[in-house]
């Protein structure tokens, strides 16, 4: 098996409305990928359809498997987080890692219980009673005890506060990720993620509009903070956009003509936020 | 099949309250209500004969005819069975018609469905918990409120001076009344079936009201055959959608009775004139009737589009 997820040329309908568009994508192991689209774009209906809980047009294998056909057999691979705090209310936490455990073949109860033995999170607290937050954390220390070659987390901390999403992610990071695993993101907070991605996708009106790692990404494309001496210079060069910071003019360009435009200003690597907003107004242009 | 198990406890873990402590509750209300029934009496008794006639009854109740002792004791058994019979019903729609819509409208279902369990588990899990493990639970719920209330009159007539062993507990028939309270569950959840896929299947389906869809559309149903038999062919008699809709409805709220036929004859047919056994015997002969075929077939094809649905349909 090559790919860990592989698309190829997968479209999904609703009606009149075309949610995703010749969708072709390929995903290798020991990626971080993030996911990153505007509302509405199509992150979720793709996300759902890798999941299994919807249906698609066209070839898409997760490990190799139709992931609609067969979530059963898929879920004892993969997991995955869909929005925040979308464990059961009335379940206690005893019971939903006994549960856990007894419907899941790779699922370890005894890390789980050594996750959540770092929290304030306690076995007989039932979710209802539990924060935001917490459920959040209980939900990932769940996720994280399951030996999965592939993890999905769309919108995983939405609504959650800044010292929740640091430690969530920081966890992600260091007790949980290896080469052998692979893991989508989407998530609207792109800043808090941009520095443990390895690969980018950007979607746009259901169709990719850039798939590239951050090396290539950040050699591709570069910001330079130009004094006003060289302002009309730098803008015949045609920069992709352009802000305005303590009277400097940060452009961002495309690498074409790297070398000329290096000697105008200091060169800085583009955040992915910034990247994403000029790709998507240039797409709209 | 370990997960099989894992689900229906699942099941059990959510509803414990309206599987376990429904019928507890029925049963410490009637002992309560025994109670303060025998307490009123005692007291206008003390007021209008000075309690001489509840001695005399005490005395009275141990000469007694033995089969006529047992006769009152079955009567009240299948009565409160049926009862029980009659809220389990209930107790299950409700729980149907939650069951596959519940979890979409909390978000949990994004949950469930991040496990290895497919949605045919899921929903039989469903449907097996409604048609027996829920039974089982009343069973014991049963068991526990008439040993309760045994025991309670068995303190009255202490205090009445009878002795409660030869006048009550000798004279009752545990097994036959039991036995006919669980079999009447089970075959209550086999005329029932067609009702709880349907229920299944709006459950599943429906995006905002499951019970409107449950109950509405089966109610339009009935109207619109009705009234379009009155405008084209004249005919103000022809009920029949109403007609299987009440006809499975009682037979699902009150098995006992499932055994009748529909005619004239048997239509003052009371289940507390006879005995467990006989009970069992008729209830068991009820199913030999082709409605409980079409039953079976309109249930399995409920649930299998229950099944089917619950595929895609991830959110309400």
């Amino acid at each position: 098996m090559s790919h860990i997820l592989s698309a190829q040329n997968v479209n999904k309908k609703f009606g009149n409305f075309q949610a995703l568009k010749n969708v072709n994508i390929n995903i290798d192991k020991g990626k971080i990928v993030g996911l990153i689209g505007p509302n509405g774009a199509g992150k979720t209906t793709l996300l759902k359809s890798v999941l299994g809980l919807d249906s698609c047009d066209g070839e898409l294998k997760v490990l190799g498997i139709d992931p609609f056909r067969k979530r059963a057999d898929l879920m004892k691979e993969i997991c995955f987080i869909a929005d925040v705090a979308v464990l059961p209310k009335w379940i206690k936490v005893s019971q939903v890692l006994k549960f856990t455990e007894q419907t899941h073949p790779n699922f370890s109860i005894e890390q789980a219980k050594q996750f959540l033995s770092r929290t304030k999170i306690k076995m007989d607290h039932k979710v209802k009673e539990l924060s935001k937050g917490m459920t959040a954390q209980l939900h990932l220390a769940i996720v994280m005890s399951i030996n999965a070659k592939l993890l999905v987390l769309d919108e995983p901390t939405l609504g959650l506060d800044i010292l929740f999403r640091k430690q969530f992610y920081d966890n992600l990071l260091n007790d949980y990720f290896d080469n052998e695993r692979t893991i989508i993101i989407t998530t609207h907070q792109v800043e808090e993620i941009e520095h443990i991605l390895t690969d980018v996708v950007f979607i746009r009106e259901g169709e990719i509009v850039l798939d590239a790692n951050m090396d290539e990404l950040t050699s591709s494309y570069f910001e330079v903070m130009v004094g006003q001496e060289h302002y009309e210079e730098a803008l015949s060069h045609k920069p992709l956009t352009m802000r305005k910071v303590f009277g400097k003019h940060i452009m961002l360009f495309n690498s074409t003509s790297r070398d000329v435009i290096e000697t105008l200003g200091e060169v800085q690597r583009p955040s992915v936020s910034d990247l994403f907003v000029a790709l998507m107004q240039e797409e709209q242009a | 099949m370990n997960t099989f198990k894992a689900l229906l406890e699942r099941e059990y873990w959510e509803h414990r309250g309206a599987f376990l402590k429904t019928p507890l509750i029925i049963g410490i209300v009637i002992v309560v209500f025994l109670i303060l029934g025998y307490l009123t009496t005692e007291r206008f008794d003390q007021v209008l004969t000075n309690g001489q006639s509840i001695e005399l009854s005490g005395k009275a109740l141990e000469s007694f005819n033995a089969d006529d002792v047992s006769n009152v004791i079955d009567v009240f058994m299948l009565a409160t069975a049926s009862l029980y019979q009659f809220v389990l019903f209930v107790v299950l729609f409700f729980f149907l018609l939650g069951s596959l819509y519940d979890d979409r409208k909390d978000g949990s279902i994004l949950f469930w469905k991040s496990l290895p369990v497919s949605d045919t588990q899921t929903v039989l899990s469903k449907l097996v918990t409604a048609t027996l493990v829920a039974p089982l639970l009343f069973t014991f719920g049963l068991i526990i409120s008439h040993l309760a209330f045994f025991i309670v009159f068995s303190v009255i007539f202490l205090l009445n001076g009878a002795n409660p062993f030869t006048v009550l507990w000798s004279n009752i028939e545990f097994i036959n009344n039991w036995g006919a309270f669980v079999v009447g569950c089970l075959i209550q959840a086999l005329w029932a079936l067609p009702i709880y896929g349907w229920l299944l299947f709006a459950s599943s389906y429906s995006k905002r009201r499951p019970f409107m869809l449950a109950v509405f559309v089966p109610l339009m149903v009935g109207l619109v055959w009705y009234w379009y038999n009155a405008i084209f062919n004249y005919n103000l008699l022809k009920i029949g959608v109403f007609k299987t809709l009440a006809f499975l409805l009682g037979k699902s709220t009150v098995p006992f009775t499932s055994g009748m036929d529909t005619n004239a004859e048997n239509f003052g047919f009371d289940p507390t004139d006879h005995t467990g056994v006989e009970l069992i015997q008729s209830m068991l002969r009820g199913l030999n009737q082709s409605d409980m075929y079409y039953g079976l077939v309109f249930a399995t094809i409920t649930i299998a589009l229950a099944i089917y649905v619950r595929r895609f349909r991830n959110t309400t």
